[in-house]
């Protein structure tokens, strides 16, 4: 293996998996915390991507200055779906159904937010170019996009990860997550801490919608495969493990680099799914789980 | 006495109706009454193992994509119900290595696990027509004409209310609502839940593949995208909005989407996709129990 190959393996796997560690983050967030498995989450990634799109396209605004508008938009969004949905599941207390009951709100939502968006923007592809530029590294060449998605993404990743370690806020929530009925004694606000964590499971994935606009171009349909990644990653790294998934992230980005240089580019559908499913039998709580 | 009276007189027109409705009906409301009847097939078919264990099934899809490529595999060499056969024995087939890998798995990871599994499948079918095969997909030669169809798509129907209802008096039954009502304490009475829950998803997974395989030479063209996350969701909702718990239930919930989907479906696509996001979730949110339990309610 010549090392420009090496190169192009791992750079385009990490820059990949950087990615992804943002959308997966997302979504332990929500699982992890409040057993919630929102099949809706890549659909908020396209939202982000449209909204960043139509910004970028209509009024000119750089794709990067965009995440200060769909990042809290989307936050916002998110404490309200939670609030009008699944609190009231939630607050039902019914254990057993709770997460099939939260599952199917999902996928309600999923085929309101994908055929919603095809209403409004059609099944056409749409793009934009931005930041096209080629950049030189270790004798390969990568667009200089997907550099700064990829380091934003991972930026953004790594501060979520660090306000966990060290705020306040953060204390309840991984107080939440390692014992929720302890947590729930010294005093924290489940319901209102249970919202802003939806909210910003959902700032997550739009951010990386908006990140991802500048990679690919965009279709209603485009939610769902990272939907899938993202739980792949979640299971990969264990439910509730945020380093996990970050970790989990970058080792499927590479893998799946990987495969597409072994194989052909239609194999990395193929490739997530036959992870997933082999996972899920032999390691059920995660490669990294408890 | 008079209840049981009634519901069997009721049953009997229903039958009459069913079985001359294909002569006085035009080829365009045959044809609508073809996908209802087979929408409810799925429906019970899929309630038959998720309605009483609540294992979220999202592989509807696979099942009936399955079926509907052995029919079309099958259909030029064998004389017509045997394709049919042949798609439910592949179903049924999948549904038991399935069970075996995945019937381990609780909660959401089962609903992810089959929903993935639909996806791999399709994706592994364009992969293979693609890179092996060379082409796309299937053509199917002189398809059954549509009378045809129509009773073998209500014998379906009607043979998945009848093992649904069976099912639901006999031992094996009892054992699955035992399963979703408590799976440990299932296990400590003695039921052997590993064979109980493989058994009942390998039987519902009969009644997909030849649903799949009786609608296949509706398209004269079979393509991997009959592998459809549409149809494991709508079946999925029809049955929830009906009852996934209660025998009419489902057939219930199939008929009343069935008729709204078909007749919304070719004008408003994704119109009637955000209306039916909308309906599963305030069902969610309303009605866990379905249309049917509205009914028990008023007679309560």
């Amino acid at each position: 293996m010549t090392g420009a190959l090496l190169a192009d393996i791992v750079i385009g796997g990490l820059t990949t998996g950087g990615i992804y560690a943002l959308v997966a983050l997302g979504l332990n967030l929500q699982y992890g915390l409040m057993r919630v498995l929102n099949v809706a989450h890549g659909e908020f990634l396209m939202l982000g991507a449209y909204l960043t799109f139509s910004l970028h396209t209509g009024w000119g605004v750089p794709p990067l200055l965009t995440l200060l508008v769909t990042t809290p938009a989307a936050f916002a969004a998110g404490v309200a779906l939670h609030r009008l949905l699944y609190a009231r599941v939630l607050a039902a207390g019914d254990t057993g159904g709770l997460e099939a009951r939260s599952l199917l709100l999902s996928f309600g939502l999923l085929f309101v937010l994908q055929n919603g968006a095809l209403l409004i923007w059609s099944a056409d592809l749409k793009g934009y170019s931005y930041l096209a530029t080629p950049v030189r590294l270790f004798g390969t060449v990568f667009p200089a996009n997907r550099m700064v998605a990829a380091g934003v993404a991972l930026a953004l990743s790594l501060a979520f990860y660090a306000y966990l370690r060290r705020s306040l806020a953060g204390k309840a929530v991984r107080a939440l997550m390692q014992e929720p009925d302890g947590a729930r004694l010294v005093g924290i606000d489940v319901t209102r801490l249970h919202a802003r964590c939806f909210g910003a499971g959902v700032a997550m994935s739009a951010a990386t919608g908006s990140l991802v606009s500048m990679l690919f171009e965009l279709t209603p349909f485009m939610g769902l495969p990272y939907t899938v990644t993202a739980l792949v990653v979640v299971i990969l790294g264990g439910l509730g493990n945020v380093l996990g998934s970050l970790a989990g992230a970058l080792l499927l980005g590479l893998v799946e680099t990987a495969a597409v240089y072994a194989a052909a580019s239609d194999i990395r559908v193929i490739a997530s799914y036959a992870v997933l499913s082999l996972i899920l039998i032999l390691r059920p709580s995660g490669l990294f789980g408890r | 006495m008079a209840a049981r009276l009634a519901s069997a007189v009721a049953l009997a027109a229903l039958a009459a109706v069913l079985l001359a409705a294909p002569a006085a009906l035009s080829s365009y409301h045959r044809a609508l009454a073809l996908a209802i009847l087979a929408d409810i097939a799925l429906a019970v078919g899929w309630a038959m193992f998720s309605g009483p264990t609540r294992y979220l099934s999202l592989a509807t899809g696979a099942f009936f994509g399955v079926g509907a490529y052995a029919s079309a595999l099958t259909i030029a060499r064998a004389p017509w119900p045997l394709p049919v056969l042949a798609g439910a024995g592949t179903a049924a087939a999948l549904a038991l290595l399935v069970g075996l890998l995945a019937l381990r798995l609780r909660g959401p990871y089962f609903a992810v696990f089959t929903f993935g599994l639909a996806e791999l499948v399709k994706h592994s079918l364009i992969w293979y027509e693609t890179s092996v095969t060379g082409t796309v997909g299937r053509l199917i030669l002189a398809p059954p004409g549509p009378l045809v169809l129509y009773y073998t798509v209500l014998l379906t129907a009607v043979a998945a209310v009848a093992t649904a209802a069976g099912l639901r008096r006999s031992r094996w039954g009892l054992a699955l609502v035992g399963i979703g009502a408590d799976e440990e304490r299932a296990e400590t009475l003695g039921i052997d839940t590993v064979r109980v829950k493989i058994g009942a998803f390998a039987l519902s997974a009969c009644f997909l593949g030849a649903v799949g395989a009786a609608m296949a030479p509706r398209w004269t063209y079979l393509d991997p995208q009959v592998f459809s996350p549409l149809v494991s969701f709508q079946t999925v909702i029809m049955a929830l909005v009906g009852g996934a718990a209660s025998l009419w239930g489902p057939v219930l919930g199939a008929a009343f989407l069935g008729l709204a989907g078909e007749i919304l479906l070719v004008k408003f696509r994704y119109l009637y996709q955000v209306g039916l996001g909308l309906t599963l979730m305030l069902v969610v949110l309303l009605l866990p129990q379905g249309l049917a339990a509205l009914g028990r309610r008023r007679r309560a």
